[in-house]
């Protein structure tokens, strides 16, 4: 086990888990470049049902298609949420009437428990860089792209004061989802929240 | 009656005349006490005033405390009021005259009534009456001297006393301050200040006094009045370059001004005195008004019908007036023609209403609007504000378009369909369900009925089928003319899904091209079209026996022919992408902490973020070090700082304000001074740490 920081995307059965595949580099250079975590270079891709998920505090899931967990992965995934793991799971269609969305929902409250709105307030919001007003919005949302709605709060299951499940609607995979080189040609670097979400779970 | 028995009741009668008399001293002491305890309560927390003075929540309390121990006296002696009764009385003057040797006492027991005529003749001959009278009177005087001279004291002491104090414990009231007798060698005119703040009677709001503010906040155009002790030295005050005396009588100085419009300092001074007192203006909020219908633009499409019109308004010291205004535009081009008006004109007079709301129908036909013509809403509220007012508050603009004739194609003047392969399903599901219950309904009805049923869905089975093979031919880029027709043409009656498809191909005259995606031998069109095409075979066959009078032999194929559609709309959604090459990112590149190829520039350490906070904190410190030495400079010192973080650090501000009064005050202020530091310091984030969560 490595003490480096390891971006983690989680492939479960059902769907198209790695429909992001540029966001784990994108987020590690963030950390990178705003923290002085020690970070792994890459990411990796790890099956929800394996036991590897435990050496991971954050893990990444996204995707445009149902999601329908196993026996296994539920019983995984409730594991690595009690185990004080996070879980970061972003609707790729942004769209609360879409699939990934009532199914993925629907995963989560039989393996962890009901989600409910996160106050904009949250810790998660100061854990590094400051967002008075909540989530960022994201341009798919700007542009009226998937449910045509800027979402003003994320989602999430507490486990005490704790995030154990984070749940975005505001499809931040798209958002992030562009080589980390290119970032030069951004005014305003749009992954500063995916740092939060990072440190989030490793100080937590 | 016998006369022993009558002599006996009137010895008992004048005892019983002597126990009412004890009673009536003793209740007499007992109220005269309480009155003592109540002036000399009153006569002390003034004499304490005068010397120290006391807060006004302690005056307050005086009058009241001295009522509640002057009650619980009255309480506790309660028992003075009971009547004494004869025996006691009687015992009591046999204990006062040793001469009596015990004859009155028994004389007045009923055991012995009318039996020892001896006694009354006994008691007769020692002068009761004198006797009793002597002592009563001596007793009486005895128990009422004490609170007596009580009360006269605290009464005396009283009217020694300052009329001031008296009046500041008697009656306390918010800026009393000045009623207080200070000794002539301690009296700065600018030590104590009470300030009155009257605002303007639009606003509805109670005069306030406030003693030895920092700062005076208060409504624009609010009358402020600043009074003082007159001392040796008359008190001028600067404000804006303008000197102003203040005017003195009844021993106090008074200066009256109206709060201005922008924050300022008023400089106080007295001779070698001086002061300065901040002016916060509050300024009177516009009315808030928020549009409630219509809830946004639209596009109507004939000029004619009405709008209904509602807002909601809110103010901070109340409503005036409201009313709907509306803006005409006609014409096009570089000519245009406007007309306005107001509707729904309300006024809301009377009691000072924060909130109302505003209604109203706007005709369209009585605007006369042609199509193109633009019709632009408001609501407008007024405020009382007579001072600087009133203020005008306007809610977001409506704009309702009449449409063209040549725009009546757009989607934003008629609603979409739903998408084609949609409404198929839903047609296909709704021809299937009627199916399904002809079938149930076979035994019931007569043949020749069921077959005529069974041959109208067959109709409307077909009549689906052809739609399919219009879309079939749409997206094959083919227009106009009965494609479902042509595709059956040309189709030539298949009969199953490989024929269909194979007949498509051909159809399409696209048979040689190249896969996409999906089998090496299937052309993109067909890929694409699959779905469709299946689903118009399965419709084919069931239509075939829909005709025949057999519903229930054409379920299955109703089923298939739903199942086939419902994959063609999920066939809608295309993902395409091609396979992302891992991305390593180069941490050392990105924190650059790689090796440095170019010319190493001087680097300096960043600036603050904030400079003026800097500056600020610096200020600050020497005001601390000021308050050692003189604390009016100090205080005066942090009143200006005060003004200056008042817009941009409202927190930061009431520190301040809460540091100079206890410079002012004198004492500790270290717990004061603390808060305003940190106050201006700006909040210090706090971070638990990384943890090493996966540590080996």
């Amino acid at each position: 086990m490595s003490a480096d920081f390891t971006f983690c995307t989680v492939q479960y059965d059902s769907g198209d888990w790695d429909s992001a595949p540029l966001v784990p580099a994108n987020l590690i250079d963030s950390v990178a470049r705003y923290t002085s975590i020690r970070v792994a270079p890459t990411g990796v891709s790890v099956p929800l049902g394996s036991r590897d998920i435990f050496r991971y505090p954050l893990a990444y899931l996204t995707g445009h298609l149902p999601v329908r967990f196993t026996d296994l992965e539920r019983r995984t995934l409730r594991e690595y949420c009690d185990r004080g793991g996070l879980l970061f799971v972003d609707d790729h269609n942004h769209d609360v009437d879409g699939v990934f969305h009532k199914t993925c929902t629907d995963e989560i409250a039989r393996a962890v428990g009901p989600m409910k709105e996160l106050s904009n307030a949250h810790p998660l919001f100061n854990s590094f860089f400051t967002f008075e007003d909540g989530p960022p919005a994201t341009s798919h949302e700007l542009n009226g792209w998937g449910d045509n709605l800027i979402h003003k709060h994320l989602q999430a299951v507490l486990h005490g004061d704790r995030i154990a499940v984070l749940y975005s609607n505001k499809d931040y995979s798209s958002e992030w989802g562009y080589h980390p080189d290119n970032k030069r040609f951004m005014s305003v670097d749009n992954t500063k929240f995916g740092v939060n979400v990072v440190v989030y779970a490793l100080t937590r | 009656m016998s006369a022993p028995m009558t002599a006996r009741l009137d010895i008992q009668a004048r005892v019983q005349q002597a126990a009412e008399s004890l009673r009536v001293a003793r209740v007499s002491r007992l109220l005269l006490s309480a009155l003592a305890c109540f002036v000399s309560v009153w006569a002390a927390a003034t004499a304490l005033d005068t010397f120290v003075e006391l807060s006004a929540a302690v005056r307050q309390c005086v009058l009241p405390g001295a009522a509640v121990a002057a009650s619980l006296m009255l309480w506790v002696g309660r028992a003075q009021f009971h009547a004494v009764t004869v025996e006691r009385a009687a015992l009591w003057i046999e204990e006062r005259t040793p001469s009596l040797r015990y004859a009155l006492v028994t004389a007045v027991d009923p055991r012995y009534a009318g039996r020892v005529p001896e006694l009354d003749a006994h008691v007769n001959t020692h002068r009761y009456d004198d006797a009793v009278r002597s002592v009563l009177r001596g007793v009486l005087w005895g128990v009422v001297r004490r609170p007596v001279f009580v009360i006269c004291g605290a009464v005396v002491a009283l009217l020694l006393l300052p009329r001031g104090s008296v009046a500041r414990v008697a009656r306390p009231s918010p800026g009393d301050t000045l009623r207080r007798e200070v000794p002539a060698v301690s009296r700065d005119p600018l030590a104590t200040l009470v300030v009155v703040v009257e605002p303007p009677a639009y606003a509805g709001m109670p005069r306030t006094t406030s003693e030895d503010p920092s700062s005076v906040r208060a409504l624009v155009g609010s009358r402020v009045t600043i009074r003082g002790r007159r001392g040796s030295d008359a008190v001028y005050a600067t404000f804006d370059t303008t000197r102003v005396a203040a005017q003195d009588g009844d021993g106090r100085w008074q200066l009256t001004m109206t709060m201005p419009g922008a924050s300022s300092v008023l400089t106080l001074a007295a001779g070698a005195h001086r002061r300065l007192l901040s002016l916060e203006p509050v300024a009177d909020s516009a009315p808030v008004v928020v549009l409630i219908a219509p809830a946004r633009d639209s596009i109507l499409r004939r000029p004619n019908g009405s709008l209904v019109l509602n807002a909601e308004l809110s103010d901070d010291h109340g409503l005036a007036s409201g009313a709907f205004e509306y803006i005409v535009s006609s014409g096009s081009g570089e000519s245009f023609t406007f007309k306005s008006g107001t509707v729904g004109a309300t006024e809301f007079p009377g009691e000072r209403k924060g909130h109302g709301t505003l209604s109203a129908r706007l005709s369209i036909d009585a605007l006369e609007m042609r199509p193109g013509d633009l019709v632009h809403v408001r609501a407008v509220a007024r405020d009382r504000n007579s001072v600087s007012g009133p203020t005008l508050g306007v809610s977001e603009t409506r704009t309702i378009r009449i449409a063209r004739a040549d725009e009546y194609d757009s989607v934003a003047v008629d609603a979409a369909p739903p998408p084609e392969p949609e409404k198929n399903a839903l047609s296909q599901r709704m021809l299937l369900l009627m199916s399904q219950a002809l079938d149930k309904k076979r035994r019931a009805l007569a043949k020749g009925a069921f077959v005529a049923e069974s041959r109208a869905i067959a109709l409307d089975q077909t009549r689906l089928r052809k739609r399919v093979g219009e879309i079939v031919f749409q997206r094959l880029g083919e227009s106009g003319g009965e494609e479902g027709d042509a595709l059956d043409r040309r189709l030539d009656r298949p009969t199953n899904p490989d024929s269909v498809l194979a007949a498509a191909d051909r159809a399409t005259g696209a048979n040689s091209g190249t896969a996409l995606e999906g089998n090496a031998d299937e052309t993109p069109v067909v890929a694409v079209n699959r779905p469709l095409l299946e689903a118009y075979n399965f419709m084919w066959s069931a239509s075939t026996e829909l005709e025949l009078g057999e519903p229930g032999r054409a379920i299955p194929w109703m089923q298939k022919a739903l199942d086939r559609l419902q994959a063609a709309r999920s066939a809608e959604r295309i993902y395409l992408r091609g396979k992302v090459r891992a991305v390593i990112v180069d941490i050392a590149k990105v924190r650059l902490s790689g090796k440095d190829k170019g010319i190493a520039s001087v680097r300096a350490s960043r600036p603050a973020a904030d400079p003026g906070r800097a500056l600020r904190l610096t200020r600050f410190d020497a005001m601390v070090e000021l308050a050692a030495r003189l604390p009016s400079a100090a205080a005066d010192s942090l009143v200006l700082l005060r003004l200056e973080v008042l817009a941009p650090d409202r927190d930061a501000a009431q520190k301040l304000e809460a540091a100079a009064a206890a410079v002012r005050r004198g004492g500790d202020v270290t717990a004061a001074f603390v808060a305003a530091r940190r106050a201006l310091a700006g909040d210090v984030e706090r971070h638990a740490g990384i943890s090493l969560w996966g540590a080996p």
